[in-house]
């Protein structure tokens, strides 16, 4: 559905994104995550026609985005960084504006635009105008502007900054209705959101992309899963259970907490090893569980920490 | 096309709820009474010519006003990117803000219509100069709306662009008085070139296919120059 292919964008000496390639099919989300300042909201503003490209070939929906422009924004809904409205139009006037010009058959405008009000929350706010918005309303008219010609393709650039937490999952849980069935694009910095929605994610850091897989593929950025064991009381002290567990095969490094925690680091999963252990010690095992690397460690293991 | 008169329609609502239409129509009613009264008061005769040639120089001032922040604040508000990536041509984006801007024009222009219906009261007009009259008066908001609205694509700072859409017709107005200062191989190049004598042949009741010409062109070339000006942003 879209396809990006060696995409650059120079201004002057300044290069904003570097050899970007990435392709995602219909129905995926792709969430789109790296530092303030990477390249985000260029390639995003180059897959909507809005930028050209200095090198390379988007295609969006079957268009060549620099050969047919028209097509392909026929076919994708945007909302770009800061949501952009009228001040001085009501939501109404300001939403029938944006369905004629995204060529909304007349006679389909105001059903169309009810239901896209409704699916964002802001039925009943018709007449209010635009200016007087709190930043979260503003955020729903943005995304209400993108859906109102029910696009193929959706690229939402920040879509939850501004958002109180409710309003965060609400939109959240449109972007996953939404997803069923065209293929959406969000740009984001909070990783929740991504790990929340997106089935695929892109990592980009200084101008060029780092990672780029399935969500789970890319969280392995962040190193090897730990595991935490904590042993019942009939166990001995804790210093000789981290002995006991550092001694096992699959164990790379043990590092006993305060609380009684063992945490575990190993490549492969040294749980039938501890059990196993434990059993042949006579101790009771109170709890073990794996903790997976989440998209924070891996985002920060790819750009560094300086750079988040 | 469609596309165009969703522009053109949104433009003028933008001029009707803000206060700056109203102030428009109010300056400029005011001004063309102040005309009007000096001109009857002066020469004594039942005529508008005094009136509609200081209204039309009065133009270039007024006119930059009105347009400059059509697309300075467009940048400014990040609702050029909303108008870049709908599929809508620019044409119709230059076109639809044009003919909305001329539109107000006209409303202004017809308040002024009050004068005249003044004047018939106590004189005789020749009411076949007032409408040529009229008609420079038009065309000059035409042209006029096109170069202000180049100026507009120029910057984001609304400010900026009135004055620099001033400064760009003033130089058509002056042309006019430097022709007899330059000579005889550059005075007629100067005249073809300025605006004052092409409205002359209107305020005198004469329709000349040249002058209509000279309007129609100088519209064009700023309509043009915008498109390209927003072509151009693009790239940058």
């Amino acid at each position: 559905m879209i396809e990006a292919r060696k995409l650059t964008k120079r201004y002057g000496d300044l290069t904003a994104i570097d050899q970007v390639s990435f392709s995602v099919d219909k129905g995926e989300v792709l969430g789109f995550i790296g530092p303030n300042g990477a390249g985000k909201t260029t390639t995003m503003r180059i897959l909507t026609g809005f930028l050209p490209a200095t090198e390379g070939v988007a295609i969006v929906a079957g268009h060549d985005v620099f050969a047919s422009p028209r097509e392909v924004k026929r076919a994708v809904g945007y909302l770009p960084e800061t949501p952009p409205l009228y001040r001085e139009l009501t939501v109404g006037q300001y939403l029938r504006f944006v369905a004629q010009l995204r060529e909304v058959p007349a006679k389909e405008t105001l059903t169309r635009i009810g239901s896209v009000m409704e699916r964002v929350g802001l039925t009943g706010w018709e007449s209010r105008i635009l200016g007087s918005l709190s930043k979260g309303y503003r955020q729903r008219v943005g995304i209400a502007q993108a859906l109102v010609h029910d696009p193929q393709v959706l690229i939402l650039d920040e879509p939850t900054s501004g958002l109180d937490p409710a309003q965060n999952l609400g939109i959240r849980r449109l972007i996953g209705e939404l997803a069923s069935d065209r293929t959406v694009v969000l740009s984001t910095h909070i990783l929740r959101e991504v790990e929340a929605v997106a089935s695929r994610v892109v990592v980009i850091d200084r101008s060029r992309i780092v990672a780029d897989g399935t969500l789970e593929e890319v969280c392995a950025h962040g190193g090897d899963p730990t595991w935490r064991v904590q042993f019942g009381s009939s166990a001995s002290d804790t210093a000789e259970q981290a002995v006991a567990v550092g001694d096992l095969a699959a164990v790379a490094r043990v590092h006993p907490r305060a609380d009684g925690v063992l945490e575990v680091r190993a490549p492969a999963d040294p749980r039938v090893e501890i059990s196993k252990m434990a059993a042949a010690k006579g101790w009771e095992i109170a709890s073990l569980e794996a903790h997976l690397p989440g998209l924070e460690a891996a985002f920060l293991s790819l750009v560094g920490e300086e750079a988040a | 096309m469609s596309g165009m008169w969703a522009i053109y329609r949104k433009e003028l609502r933008s001029y009707f709820v803000s206060p700056l239409a109203y102030a428009f129509l109010c300056a400029f009613l005011f001004l063309a009474g102040v005309f009007f009264y000096l001109g009857i008061a002066l020469t004594g005769e039942a005529s508008l010519r005094v009136m509609l040639g200081n209204l039309s120089i009065s133009l270039i001032f007024v006119l930059p006003m009105l347009t400059m922040g059509h697309f300075s604040e467009e940048q400014r508000g990040g609702t050029l990117e909303l108008l870049m990536t709908v599929p809508l041509s620019l044409p119709s984006l230059v076109l639809g803000k044009w003919l909305a801007s001329w539109t107000l024009c006209g409303v202004m222009l017809t308040g002024t219509l009050l004068f005249p219906w003044i004047l018939s009261w106590y004189g005789d007009p020749d009411w076949g100069i007032v409408l040529t009259s009229y008609l420079g008066l038009a065309l000059s908001c035409g042209a006029f709306c096109a170069a202000g609205l180049f100026a507009s694509s120029l910057t984001e700072d609304a400010v900026a662009a009135g004055l620099a859409g001033i400064l760009m017709l003033l130089p058509f107005w002056l042309m006019g008085s430097a022709v007899r200062l330059v000579g005889e191989t550059w005075g007629p190049r100067l005249e073809k070139l300025a605006l004052l004598p092409h409205l002359r042949d209107f305020n005198r009741g004469i329709v000349d296919t040249g002058d209509l010409a000279w309007f129609a062109g100088f519209t064009f070339v700023f309509l043009f120059l915008t498109f390209r000006s927003l072509e151009s942003r693009r790239w940058r």
